[in-house]
């Protein structure tokens, strides 16, 4: 098992320029991390935080006006390593569902309204693959098999399927070919509970069955501590916790992580949800030092003005903070 | 049988509704109109020499009956029905007692062959073209494309029409002042080929007319349509680009263009006004140009009656085609 993903450095911004005035948004702001062969990585953090544009830049597909201003992707695919910088377009396409695939964020209107599902299996199948219709269908029926859907679906349209069905049926369709990294973005949102259970189990069992990699996108501490491995806790563009999930739920050290932690409802104890106090940040203007320092009831004067390093504080944990920093130096 | 009483059904009583209204208000029109057609073309009769009073009164009424003139409205109005779904649509007053049926007759071959083909090739060659613009709008050739056609859009029908005419009968005397044909009409290749020609230039500048108002219709749909989640999906995907534009794009449309094409072919019997006036063609809109000209109310009625059925018709075949290209219509 060796490392499948790996982030050096990256960052990612938007940059519009509309009638001479020029805004950079820093949606990813020097980002590393690894990510190992059949691992669940999951990344959290609150809206606008640049969950979604981490994972596009990480499957290498994006258009501007968002921008790889630094860093690389490398990808470890079947003892072949691929920099996303110097991969070529073709190259691209090629790895797309073969090897990297992508489960999005709302499938409601993902599938093509005017095509029965078999159809548009056939569509991603046949991108890939040199295969005829008959094969295609046969394919998608053993597979929505295997997956425990009706065999019904095939000759459905979109808008005949529920929500909860309409999100299997996508996640059948972006792991269809098997692949090694498969980027989930948001894929139990706007789904209530229950179905959201069946979704995850499915995901589950579709991680399983291949070894595949899943790196997990969502706000939903919940869905990450039943699926993920690691969690990587994402603020204003930056990674400024990971670890391992138990780790993250039991000890976290960032005080952004423990808000975010706190802030989960408990039905052992009734005690007031906390919530983080402010907003985050907007990202055109990120704050100086720690992008945190604003809304942290631990800061520090050092925390305004320099920003922290990803530094190793146990085992597979990893936290940017001065105050942390601080007090492991104490304790030493 | 339930598609039949709750889809077909209603749809066909509506369009009998729509051309029974449109019959009365023809019917009512001239009616309401100062000019007694009768009194009108006795003066015009009597105006260079005089007539026995006698005769001009036996004239007068045999006129009245002609044109369906006698007794109260209600009586007139019957009796209008009772001609009408004989087929009757009484004789025409400047070709006097040439009837209106013959007059239509003559120039509907001219203007239905004409129409079909023009407006047919301008839809399918507006879809396609505009579709493709609008897929790949940030190519080269695209833009190239759009400028001309943005040019030609705003342009007067009638300057076309004129300009080719002048490129091609004048300066390049390749094609015929005049529409029509030369010859008898027969099945040999000298007759069907001077119908080509004496027909390309008025259908060709009715090509470009329609082309540049559908390539505009279709580029914006399909602008609209790249930004739709199942199309950034399957762009994801690396679904093949002509796919994309078959089965993604110009598929999900359709319905708009459709409707379009139906009204068009609908719309055909009232003929092609300028083009056939322009080009001196021999159909149905140069008929009822003079028709108007010489106030023959018969044959205008007449025209317009054929429109009305033709544009009712056009919108239920849309009606009935619906379910067919959008399965969401498809009663559940």
């Amino acid at each position: 098992m060796g490392t499948i993903i790996e982030a050096v450095n990256l960052r990612a911004y938007y940059i519009t320029n509309a009638y001479g005035v020029e805004r950079t948004v820093q949606a990813v702001d020097d980002i590393s991390l690894k990510i190992e062969e059949g691992e669940v990585y999951g990344i959290a953090g609150e809206s606008g935080c640049g969950k979604s544009t981490l994972m596009r830049v990480l499957l290498n597909a994006y258009q501007p006006p968002l921008t790889v201003v630094g860093g690389d992707v490398v990808y470890t695919l079947d003892g072949e390593r691929v920099s996303a910088a110097e991969m070529s377009d073709e190259k691209n396409r090629d790895l797309r569902w073969r090897k990297l695939s992508y489960i999005p964020q709302g499938s409601m209107h993902v599938l093509n309204p005017v095509r029965r599902i078999r159809d548009s299996f056939h569509d991603f199948i046949s991108a890939h693959r040199d295969v005829s219709k008959a094969e295609s269908y046969q394919l998608t029926a053993e597979y929505l098999r295997d997956l425990g859907l009706p065999e019904k679906v095939m000759r459905s349209y979109p808008h005949q399927l529920s929500g909860g069905m309409r999100q299997r049926v996508t996640i059948a369709l972006a792991t269809i070919l098997w692949p090694k990294l498969i980027f989930a973005d948001e894929p139990t949102t706007a789904l209530d509970v229950v179905v959201q259970r069946g979704v995850i189990q499915m995901l589950k069992d579709v991680q399983q069955k291949e070894g595949s990699t899943l790196v997990l996108i969502t706000h939903d501490i919940g869905v990450h501590a039943n699926l993920a491995d690691r969690i990587g806790i994402l603020y204003a563009g930056k990674l400024v916790e990971e670890a391992e999930t138990q780790t993250i739920l039991n000890q976290p050290r960032h005080p952004y992580t423990r808000y975010l932690i706190e802030s989960l409802p408990n039905l052992e104890s009734r005690a007031e949800l906390m919530s983080i106090p402010g907003r985050p940040p907007a990202l055109d203007r990120p704050p100086s030092g720690c992008r945190f320092h604003e809304r942290c009831p631990l800061a520090k004067d050092i925390c305004k003005t320099v920003e922290p390093q990803l530094i190793k504080i146990a085992p597979k944990h990893f936290t940017a903070c001065h105050v942390v920093e601080e007090e492991l130096s104490h304790a030493s | 049988m339930q598609l039949l009483r709750t889809y077909i059904l209603p749809r066909i009583v509506q369009w009998a509704v729509v051309i029974f209204v449109g019959v009365t208000i023809i019917f009512l029109i001239p009616r309401f109109s100062p000019i007694n057609p009768v009194d009108d073309m006795i003066g015009r009769m009597t105006a260079f020499q005089t007539m026995d009073p006698q005769a001009v009164v036996l004239m007068r009424a045999t006129m009245q009956d002609l044109y369906g003139l006698d007794g109260s409205l209600l009586e007139q109005y019957i009796n209008f029905w009772q001609r009408l779904l004989q087929g009757d649509l009484g004789p025409s007053f400047q070709n006097f007692p040439t009837p209106v049926n013959e007059i239509i007759a003559a120039g509907l071959p001219w203007t239905v062959g004409l129409l079909t083909t023009s407006t047919i090739m301008s839809w399918l060659l507006g879809i396609f073209v505009g579709s493709l613009v609008g897929y790949f709008q940030h190519r080269r050739w695209a833009q190239v494309l759009e400028r001309v056609v943005i040019v030609i859009y705003p342009t007067p029908y009638v300057i076309i029409a004129l300009i080719l005419m002048v490129l091609f009968t004048f300066y390049w005397p390749i094609f015929p002042m005049v529409g029509g044909a030369q010859g008898k009409p027969a099945l040999n290749w000298e007759y069907i080929s001077s119908i080509l020609r004496f027909g390309f230039l008025p259908a060709l500048s009715i090509v470009i007319g329609g082309f540049a108002f559908r390539f505009i219709i279709a580029k914006a749909l399909a602008t609209t349509e790249i930004a739709s989640d199942y199309v950034q999906y399957a762009e994801l995907a690396a679904v093949p680009k002509r796919r994309i534009v078959y089965s993604y794009i110009i598929r999900n449309t359709m319905l708009p263009h459709v409707n379009d094409l139906a009204l068009s072919l609908g719309a055909m019997f009232e003929g092609a006004l300028i083009t056939e006036v322009v080009f001196g063609y021999p159909g149905l809109g140069s008929k009822l140009f003079t028709a108007i000209s010489n106030a023959d109310y018969n044959i205008v009625m007449g025209i317009v009656l054929l429109s009305i059925v033709g544009i009712a018709t056009g919108s239920l075949i849309v009606d009935l085609l619906y379910p067919v290209f959008d399965p969401r219509v498809r009663l559940r």
